[in-house]
């Protein structure tokens, strides 16, 4: 036997040329905005902790040139990480009820309505609140 | 006037070459030209060399996996029709397996891993021949039977990223046959292969890529199979903390 | 015949999974007030938005959503910054990288406990 297998590494770059790859990178990508975002929110609880002027200048940080770009970005990452999740949930979430099983769109439906839900919850308090 | 496409051919002489290399040829082609079909006219009539794996030509042997343009599919449910517009095509063996020779990849890893995960009934006692079949309402079957289809052919192996960091993966179509037969209610061996499901080696070296899914000629949906295994990964691993797993077989 | 070990993955994937989950229904509205209503909303007195916020975050359950929502992106994003390195083809031992992004969740998720406790 003359075997002489030629074994395929994988490369560091082996998600650059295919487009399914370059999206799953994207997709966990999303986390880099998302971390930085949640150090934002935890900068915020602290600003809180320390009073009034603190809070205000946390706040005029937000308002920043700089900081809203990011927050652009952020809102981006947030609702391509939310697309992305409710595709994936009906693959993992199998509801039978008696001898059939509830439709993906029916799942994915219900998420993004919760999803609008949430939001307009968050956004008419925070609006008629703040 | 007949149509030719210029074919990329990875070749691969294992006594004489270090690494891969490729050889260019002309190929005619008409609307049902498929790649198996290119592959036996350059085999044919202009390098009888080329090795490369084919049998039934209609996508059910699993045999004919290649890497073309890029993308893990079978040569037989592949057209040239689809490829028109394209300068060449590009064909080179499956990427993540051993290349023995020009197109061929050994595919012993692949059978080990099925054999692993047990694909077989498992009872804790045998019905008597005299009770009968085993009887399944439609809905019994609806809960395996997509991940009953796997034709073998490893292009989900090719296709997954992860198996090709890491080869100790079990990988897509080991872990969805594992899942197939746990859920088969004639089956009473889930506690035998969620062992094999909970290692990192099973679900948890799976990061939903689902390219798996996208390129199985089949649509036995692995990454649906992997996924659905690590939310009863997840239980058994609840379930052990409290005690309630059962013992390891 | 390998031997094949527990993972511990699934504490992992249990905190993920919850975050995910939580950053898709909540994190766009959150980004819009943070980035939108937050800085821009007019408003004549401003300390306004300090005390709002501040009874909310002195609130036991404003408290624990505040906890629950920012404590689950660290460990979303954790876990995900942790697999993206691999595929990257970063490497590092095994132990140091996983109490990085594991171990600074946590740290992260207790400070933000300290601070709310403290208001």
């Amino acid at each position: 036997m003359n075997r002489n297998p030629y074994l395929q590494k994988q490369p560091a770059n082996w998600w650059v040329k295919n487009p399914y790859y370059r999206f799953y990178m994207l997709r966990e990508g999303t986390a880099i905005p998302l971390f930085l975002y949640s150090l934002l929110l935890l900068y915020g609880v602290y600003a809180l902790t320390q009073g009034e002027s603190a809070f205000n200048q946390w706040i005029a940080l937000l308002r920043s040139p700089g900081m809203i770009i990011f927050q652009l970005i952020t809102f981006l990452a947030a609702v391509f990480h939310a697309y992305t999740w409710f595709e994936l949930v009906p693959k993992i979430l199998v509801l039978r009820i008696g001898n059939h099983r509830v439709p993906d769109v029916l799942i994915k439906v219900s998420h993004w309505g919760a999803c609008i839900f949430c939001t307009v919850m968050i956004l008419v308090s925070a609006i008629y609140f703040l | 006037m007949t149509n030719t496409i210029t074919v990329e051919l990875s070749r691969y002489l294992p006594e004489t070459d270090k690494a891969p290399w490729y050889e260019k040829f002309e190929v005619p082609y008409n609307d049902d030209t498929s790649v198996l079909e290119v592959l036996h006219y350059i085999k044919d009539y202009l390098d009888p060399s080329l090795s490369y794996r084919w049998s039934c030509r209609m996508a059910i042997c699993g045999s004919c996996g290649f890497l073309i343009n890029g993308e893990p599919m079978l040569g037989c449910k592949t057209f040239i029709r689809d490829y028109s517009d394209t300068a060449s095509i590009k064909i080179e063996p499956l990427p993540n397996f051993p290349v023995e020779r020009d197109l061929v990849v050994s595919m012993d890893d692949f059978v080990e891993k099925l054999a692993t995960v047990k694909p077989y009934l498992i009872r804790e006692e045998e019905q008597p021949v005299d009770e009968g079949e085993y009887l399944q309402t439609p809905a019994q079957v609806d809960k395996y039977k997509q991940f009953s289809q796997c034709i073998n052919c490893g292009l989900c192996y090719a296709a997954c990223p992860q198996f090709g960091r890491n080869p100790e993966f079990l990988g897509p179509a080991a872990l969805s046959l594992a899942f197939r037969y746990n859920q088969d209610s004639r089956d009473q061996g889930k506690k035998q292969r969620m062992e094999f499901l909970n290692a990192e080696e099973g679900v948890w070296s799976c990061t939903f890529v689902g390219y798996c899914s996208e390129v199985c000629p089949k649509n036995v949906d692995p990454a649906a199979a992997i996924n659905q295994g690590k939310l009863a990964s997840n239980i058994d691993y609840g379930l052990n903390l409290l005690g309630l797993a059962g013992k390891k077989q | 015949m390998k031997n094949y070990q527990r993972s511990n993955e699934p504490v992992a994937w249990s905190l993920f999974g919850a975050g995910g989950m939580v950053l898709a229904l909540v994190t766009p509205a959150l980004v819009i007030v943070t980035a939108l209503i937050l800085p821009f909303l007019p408003n004549a007195d401003p300390g306004h938005s300090y005390r709002v916020i501040l009874s909310f975050a002195q609130n036991w359950l404003g408290k624990l959503i505040l906890l629950a929502v920012i404590s689950l992106h660290f460990y979303h994003t954790a876990h995900r910054l942790y697999h993206g390195l691999h595929d990257l083809h970063i490497h590092g031992p095994d132990k140091v990288m996983k109490s990085i992004f594991y171990g600074g969740a946590t740290l992260l998720s207790l400070l933000t406990a300290y601070w709310l406790f403290t208001l």
